[in-house]
């Protein structure tokens, strides 16, 4: 489990993240993360803390920077108490997807039957180990965890580029290496400017 | 204190205020908001980020200072996004936080033109107020030599990236040779690939989209005069970054932009005779 620390964030200012490949229960994990959201009272509180992470499609995820970029977006935007979604780990995925439209983006970022490989980025202080952490992730995640290097392999560049409508200008790069890296500039900078997009 | 607040208190100050030519042409707007920039990290391991910090004026309201600092930032970002989906050689964006009004950019590790170029020495009161000395012509000469290309090379760079920015239709609005930086070949990216030394253009703090040949036009121009004012002897110079411009828009494009780049000279010729 790796972690990016934000000094100057005043609370909340470390996001913990850990890649998961392969995944053997999305299916599971998606309908846990829809019933904790309904469920009342203290089993509620239990079952939310349980997912209380943000589940992230690695497949959709074009680099390291673009990982943090979110995140710090998200952290934010938390911090301004302008989140658009619920909690800092669905604004990731908000942050994520280039509409504003929330039901989108938690349906192509987040947690689906069919995902193999999944980010998992929980945002926290100082005060958490990173070995708390990855004891209650090991509770609800049935999978592998790998050297974040692994994502090199699991990227699907062809969707990417479908969702930000990159086809045409990607291809005049050239090289494949450098498509791939045309492509995560423009997708880290259009996260980072989310919120000055419209 | 708020996050980007303590991000700017923990970063390095670059430099302070507008340079000299913008400041020459547009004194109204250069007056109002002139940002500071800090090389800073979003974490001990992230790369280097340049920030662009729009404070907010006391004197107006707050509210409408708020607005504009917000839509100032967004008129920026929203530049550099369309230029990078153009391939233009600009920064990509890194952080936005429009509330604080504080713009987040990629790095470029390298020099600006104006500091590769022969020229007049800073510390007068036109200075940019950057930190640091002004090298002199001979240090100039071999520090590019350091990247590997000529000056008619550099003003080639410099042709064809202003004309990829005119095809994707962005105004840059102050070109001068500060808003443009060299980058060191060893620091691209890409770790693959052997990587020449680019051109990128910034500061796209005036910038706007328009498929207008009379913006396109003045823009070129604004560049001309930056040229003259800053580097003296340097007609040569603009005549190759106009052969690399044309040979980059095509002869169509080209010849309408030319007509009327001469139009827009003359009309800068008269005024000057008359104020
Ligand atoms: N992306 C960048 N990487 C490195 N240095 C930069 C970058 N952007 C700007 N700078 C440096 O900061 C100076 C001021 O930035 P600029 O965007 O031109 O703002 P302004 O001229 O409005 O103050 C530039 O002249 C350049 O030296
Ligand atoms: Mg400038």
């Amino acid at each position: 489990m790796q972690s990016f620390v934000f000094d100057h964030i005043p609370n909340n200012n470390i996001a913990y993240f850990a890649l998961y490949s392969p995944v053997q229960n999305p299916a599971e994990l998606k309908r846990r993360i829809i019933e904790a959201a309904k469920i009342e009272g203290e089993e509620g509180d239990k079952e939310r803390d349980a997912v209380n992470f943000a589940f992230i499609d690695a497949s959709l995820i074009t680099s390291k920077l673009h990982l943090e970029t979110a995140i710090y977006q998200a952290i934010l935007a938390e911090s301004q108490g302008s989140l658009r979604t619920k909690t800092v780990h669905s604004e990731i995925l908000f942050a994520l997807n280039p509409t504003n439209n929330i039901t989108e983006a938690i349906r192509r970022y987040g947690v689906s039957d069919s995902t193999k490989s999944l980010l998992i980025a929980h945002i926290t202080d100082k005060s958490k180990s990173s070995s708390a952490i990855e004891e209650k992730l090991n509770k609800v995640v049935d999978g592998t965890m790998v050297s974040f290097k692994e994502l090199d392999a699991i990227t699907d560049w062809d969707r990417i580029k479908k969702y930000y409508k990159l086809e045409k200008e990607s291809k005049e790069k050239g090289a494949i290496q450098s498509q791939r890296s045309f492509i995560d500039n423009v997708v880290v900078s259009s996260v980072a400017m989310k919120t000055v997009m419209q | 204190m708020s996050a980007s607040q303590n991000l700017i208190k923990s970063s390095h100050l670059v430099s302070q205020g507008a340079e000299a030519a913008s400041r020459l042409s547009f004194p109204c707007l250069q007056k109002y908001q002139c940002p500071k920039v800090y090389k800073a990290h979003l974490t001990p391991d992230s790369p280097p980020l340049l920030l662009k910090y729009r404070f907010q004026k006391q004197y107006r309201h707050p509210s409408l200072d708020v607005n504009l600092t917000r839509s100032r930032i967004a008129g920026e970002a929203r530049a550099l996004l369309k230029c990078l989906r153009s391939g233009v050689n600009v920064p990509g964006i890194r952080m936005v936080d429009a509330t604080e009004g504080v713009l987040g950019i990629e790095w470029i590790e390298g020099q600006s033109v104006r500091k590769l170029l022969p020229g007049e020495s800073e510390g007068d009161d036109e200075g940019e107020g950057e930190v640091g000395e002004e090298p002199t012509d001979e240090e100039k000469l071999d520090a590019l030599k350091e990247y590997g290309v000529s000056i008619d090379q550099l003003m080639s760079l410099i042709g064809t990236e202003i004309a990829k920015m005119h095809l994707a239709d962005v105004i840059h609005g102050d070109l001068t040779t500060s808003n443009m930086i060299l980058r060191r070949p060893s620091s691209s990216s890409i770790p693959d690939i052997p990587t020449q030394t680019q051109l990128f253009l910034i500061d796209f703090g005036l910038s706007y989209t328009s498929s207008l040949i009379e913006d396109k036009a003045v823009d070129l121009y604004v560049l001309e005069r930056a040229f003259s004012s800053t580097h003296p002897d340097s007609s040569l110079m603009f005549t190759g970054v106009l052969a690399a411009y044309q040979k980059k828009m095509g002869e169509k494009r080209w010849g309408v932009v030319k007509a009327r780049l001469d139009d827009v000279r003359l009309r800068g010729r008269k005024r000057s005779m008359v104020g």
